[in-house]
């Protein structure tokens, strides 16, 4: 169902794209703590946190949404990629990253995220969904900006970042 | 339509169907993807845990078992569908999955997976494929490409035919064949759910990519094409298979035939089997 079709379908995906990206925080969060990488770990779950924030935002204005949302199943949402624009990448995170990764990481979900928003806002077929979704695209936005002001005072790590004396797996 | 509490509960509650242990599989492993779908798929049935479970065999992938929420077994290595098959004969009211890597599901167990395949036992099985042994610190696997020189134990390569999943299942009567990517949950997710629906031993193999040991399959991502489409008819996924690059993802193949329930055999109480060896003093 395209979250363009009617405004509970746009407010699903809205609810479901945020408790998403927590839930891929706290994923990466945890596995950052299985390997002992502590800094990252609590960068992670304050992502973790914001998702939260901003889904509770959403669920809010779903509840007060009388129309009512589709039950849809997790492959029934019409997402542009692979999943949910705001799933932080999986396959983008290394035991040894650093805080400079996590927030270009955290940087590229904001970005799939705005991008999203904006996609559905030109595309919207009400009034109310394209000013909703202008105005989590500029949310969105915000958040990518507070990102590149964060990572300006977190600088990239010298090369060899990822070398690692004693490598907890090792191809034999 | 559902209210906003319904939507709580009919998409949100996937993690309901996650344990309380933490995988410890090396962050961007593709088993992660694995995990979320299954948990998607189990929520979307709405699957009792208590009616739910997983059987798996050894290797990072096998650790699966682990983190769902329902009974699990990490039992042997290879054996993880003669336990599954077992089971569920025994009580076929469980929904049952077995799940397992390319090499615990094709080499260690690959006896079993013919048999599985033609005997058609009511469950599902999911083999999470990264065409390399993980969890021993990246040795070849029988999917691995004939040309690959990343182990040491097969420096100029296998020299030897890399095994194709699919074909082999559909020669050995499986009726439901799919393949998926673990990067791609809600599709698989998709798959999975239509896997533990489907009335007969279900086979889909997950590309699930192994950042460690083959970091070039973070390419995987560009190489799928989701654009199988099922059959009842064997001849014709046979030629889909025949033009197959190993990419193609969705539902190959899905045909009717009667699952095997074990009811062609007698059977007796334990006190009766007890008997039958005693010996006669």
């Amino acid at each position: 169902m395209k979250p363009t079709e009617n405004l509970g379908s746009f407010l699903a995906h809205a609810v479901v794209l945020e408790d998403e990206a927590a839930q891929r925080y706290d994923e990466l969060a945890e596995a950052m703590r299985q390997h002992n990488n502590p800094e990252v770990t609590d960068l992670f779950e304050r992502m973790a946190g914001y998702s939260r924030l901003h889904r509770a935002e959403a669920t809010d204005l779903a509840e007060r949404y009388a129309g009512g949302l589709p039950a849809l199943k997790p492959w029934e949402f019409n997402w542009p990629g692979m999943e949910s624009p705001e799933s932080a990448s999986m396959e983008g995170s290394h035991y040894l990253m650093t805080a400079h990764h996590a927030l270009k990481l955290a940087l590229g979900a904001e970005r799939s995220a705005q991008a999203f928003y904006a996609g559905v806002a030109a595309a919207a077929t009400t009034d109310r969904i394209r000013e909703l979704a202008t105005e989590f695209a500029e949310e969105e936005a915000d958040h990518a900006r507070q990102l590149i002001d964060w990572l300006e005072r977190v600088p990239p790590p010298d090369p060899g970042w990822d070398e690692d004396l004693d490598p907890p797996v090792e191809v034999e | 339509m559902n209210s906003a509490s319904a939507i709580e509960l009919n998409v949100l509650s996937a993690n309901d169907y996650k344990s309380d242990y933490k995988p410890v599989w090396c962050p961007g492993c593709g088993d992660f993807g694995v995990l979320n779908a299954v948990a998607k798929a189990l929520a979307a049935l709405e699957l009792a845990p208590e009616n739910t479970a997983m059987v798996a065999g050894i290797g990072c992938s096998s650790r699966l078992a682990a983190y769902v929420n329902a009974y699990g077994l990490h039992g042997v290595h290879g054996r993880a569908l003669p336990v599954a098959t077992g089971l569920k004969v025994a009580r076929p009211d469980l929904t049952v999955i077995a799940a397992g890597g390319d090499g615990d599901g094709f080499s260690i167990g690959g006896n079993h997976f013919l048999h599985a395949c033609r005997r058609n036992v009511d469950f599902t099985y999911l083999v999470m494929d990264n065409s390399v042994y993980g969890m021993t610190k990246g040795q070849a696997s029988p999917t691995t490409e004939c040309d690959w020189t990343g182990s040491k134990l097969s420096p100029t390569g296998t020299h030897q035919p890399a095994l194709k999943p699919l074909e082999l299942a559909l020669t050995a009567g499986a009726p439901f064949i799919a393949r998926a990517f673990s990067n791609a949950p809600n599709e698989l997710a998709r798959i999975i759910a239509e896997a533990i629906a489907f009335p007969g031993f279900a086979f889909v193999q997950i590309l699930s990519p192994c950042i460690t040991y083959r970091p070039e399959q973070l390419a995987w991502k560009k190489r799928i094409h989701a654009d199988l489409e099922p059959t009842a008819d064997r001849r014709e996924a046979m030629l889909t298979l025949l033009d197959d690059d190993g990419f193609g993802t969705g539902i190959l193949y899905r045909a009717e035939r009667s699952s095997w329930r074990g009811e062609h055999f007698n059977t007796i109480e334990p006190a009766q089997l007890a008997q039958a060896f005693e010996v006669n003093a």
